[in-house]
């Protein structure tokens, strides 16, 4: 079984190493200190299980576990905390299982057992019980099967197009499929939505400009781009505008 | 109270022998005699003439009053409550009959007219002493609520000062753990280095309420601190100390210091993926010491803090030494720096 370790203390992830050589039958393919580190090397190393903290900087193991139950043939995933986190209770009953650090032997071992008999059919539910309420700080896309995360503080709008939206991000664009109504909820204060098709970063909004023939475009900082503001948007728009 | 157990005495009668209180009487006393003059009477007098001969009378008798309170304090103190403000309120009645009386005397053998006529002696003592019966009886019965009144406030600051008690995060404790149980096979001398040092930090916590601790022994528990927590981060920890300038005998409570740093590391270092510097700064300032803490601030930080360890250090701070005492927080654009001054003296 190929395993994860993701724990931002080597420490943790050094004893964890320990404790499944002695159970033996895993393969460890890989450390990760924080949640994003951790997505891309499940992308390329595509393990069974992802051993995962919760508390990590750059994105916590909540996140991280959203992010893998979204794809396909997700891994299984068992949370290692240090402390109860009433966050955890709706994710208990999803996760193939929860462990308290210091992580017991046999505690592992265990779960170790349920992740085989388990594998990955409850990712997705897993995916699914994530807290409406929490944000995340990165999406994830997959561009020709390797995996790009865009950081929601790089994203400069997102478009809506057929069934997919793209996401504008510093560094280029990226696919989605995710729905824009979900995003704007998700993101609510973090973008501003112009159009029925797009939504943009509330702090990159500069102005507003009217062409020639009377429609309105909205100035985003580092966009060429021409983003049509829709007439049902205006007022609201105009306001922040104003506050800007 | 141990406050009290200095000053014998009872709880709800003030040190009358102490300026600010016996100010207070005078202000009373002197608003008695403006009372007095006031009163409209039969005989329409001069006012001001009056009033300078009633004043000195009635502050004579309440400083007399106050006097014979203050060297009566012992004897009240061995009375409970009831019994104390019965007797007190006796002894001012019984004090002013006499002072009544040797002054009505005295003026009537002068004969300054001060007071009344002869034959108007008894009338005069007995007005007297029903005057300082009803004002005594209110003045007594308004210290007794104060004095409840700033007990159960300072119970309160107490009992709040108790349960602010500097905790440390559960995380902490169980994080620690681990790290003690990753090392146990690799590195038992530093296990065991760290298992000392996390009994010292909890000893340290359990015991922050009672005695205050130094600076020295302080600083050496911030030093362990950042022991484990160098162990537990690696590489993404630095701590930048320099406190040589501070007196380790610097009296100050126990486990002040420490959720300062425990926030810098929690809020600063943690949440970046490459970590950072702490950087602690002491010297002398003035009569008393000032400490700096400064951490690098991750790069979506959250716009305010909850600061349960900020309020719970200021508590602290403001019950141990009162408003000299201070805590800055001066939140930069990519620093965060908690500014701590502590003057000399513990306030109690």
């Amino acid at each position: 079984m190929k395993v994860l370790l993701v724990d931002d203390e080597p420490l943790a992830r050094e004893r964890l190493a320990v404790l499944l050589a002695d159970i033996g039958g895993v393969d460890i393919v890989g450390g990760a200190g924080n949640g994003r580190e951790a997505l891309e090397i499940a992308a390329r190393e595509r393990p069974d299980l992802v051993l995962l903290d919760i508390r990590m900087p750059v994105m916590d193991g909540l996140e991280t576990a959203r992010h893998l139950g979204a794809w396909d043939s997700p891994p299984g995933v068992i949370f290692c905390t240090a402390y109860e986190d009433h966050a955890l209770a709706a994710f208990e009953a999803n996760a193939v299982d929860y462990l308290v650090k210091p992580v017991r032997g046999e505690r592992l071992r265990a779960a170790l057992d349920k992740a085989r008999r388990l594998s990955g059919t409850r990712a997705h539910e897993l995916a699914q019980a994530v807290d409406p309420g929490r944000t995340r700080t990165h999406l994830c896309a997959r561009v020709r099967g390797s995996l790009v995360l865009v950081p929601i503080a790089d994203i400069h709008y997102l478009l809506a197009e057929d069934k997919y939206v793209v996401v504008h991000h510093a560094r280029g664009e990226v696919l989605i499929e995710e729905p824009l109504k979900s995003l704007e909820d998700e993101f609510e204060g973090r973008f501003v939505r112009i159009h029925r098709n797009c939504l943009v970063a509330r702090a990159r909004l500069a102005g507003l400009t009217r062409a020639p023939d009377g429609r309105l475009f909205a100035n985003v900082d580092g966009v060429s781009a021409e983003l049509e503001v829709s007439r049902r948007n205006l007022p609201g728009l105009r306001r922040l505008v104003r506050s800007l | 109270m141990q406050r009290r157990s200095a000053t014998s005495g009872p709880a709800w009668l003030p040190q009358f022998c102490s300026g600010p209180t016996l100010f207070a009487v005078m202000v009373v006393a002197e608003l008695v005699a403006l009372v007095v003059v006031l009163a409209p009477e039969p005989q329409a007098r001069v006012v001001l003439p009056r009033l300078g001969v009633v004043s000195v009378y009635v502050q004579w008798l309440a400083l007399l009053n106050a006097v014979v309170l203050c060297s009566l304090r012992g004897v009240l103190g061995r009375l409970d409550t009831r019994g104390g403000y019965v007797v007190a309120w006796l002894v001012s009645l019984l004090v002013t009959a006499l002072a009544s009386a040797v002054v009505c005397r005295m003026d009537q053998a002068l004969g300054l007219q001060l007071s009344v006529p002869v034959g108007e002696g008894r009338r005069f003592v007995f007005a007297n002493a029903a005057i300082c019966a009803l004002i005594a009886a209110a003045l007594l019965r308004y210290l007794f609520v104060l004095e409840r009144w700033r007990e159960r406030v300072r119970a309160a600051a107490k009992a709040q000062v108790d349960a602010l008690q500097a905790r440390i995060r559960p995380h902490f404790l169980f994080n620690s753990m681990n790290t003690i149980a990753s090392l146990i096979r690799t590195r038992p001398a530093e296990a065991e280095r760290t298992v000392e040092d996390l009994a010292d930090l909890f000893r340290a916590a359990l015991g922050a309420g009672e005695a205050p601790g130094t600076l020295g022994e302080e600083l050496d528990l911030v030093r362990r601190y950042l022991h484990i927590e160098r162990l537990r981060l690696g590489d993404r920890l630095v701590a930048d100390v320099d406190v040589d300038d501070l007196p380790h005998d610097f009296v100050l409570p126990r486990l002040l210091l420490q959720p300062l740093i425990e926030n810098a590391v929690y809020h600063g270092i943690q949440p970046r993926a490459d970590g950072g510097t702490i950087v602690v700064r002491g010297r002398r300032s003035g009569d008393g010491v000032e400490i700096v803490i400064a951490n690098p601030l991750p790069a979506d930080a959250p716009a305010k803090r909850n600061g349960v360890a900020l309020a719970n250090v200021r508590a602290r701070i403001g019950y141990h030494f009162g408003a000299r005492a201070d805590l800055r927080v001066e939140p930069g654009p990519d620093t965060y720096t908690v500014r701590l001054r502590l003057p000399e003296t513990l306030a109690r």
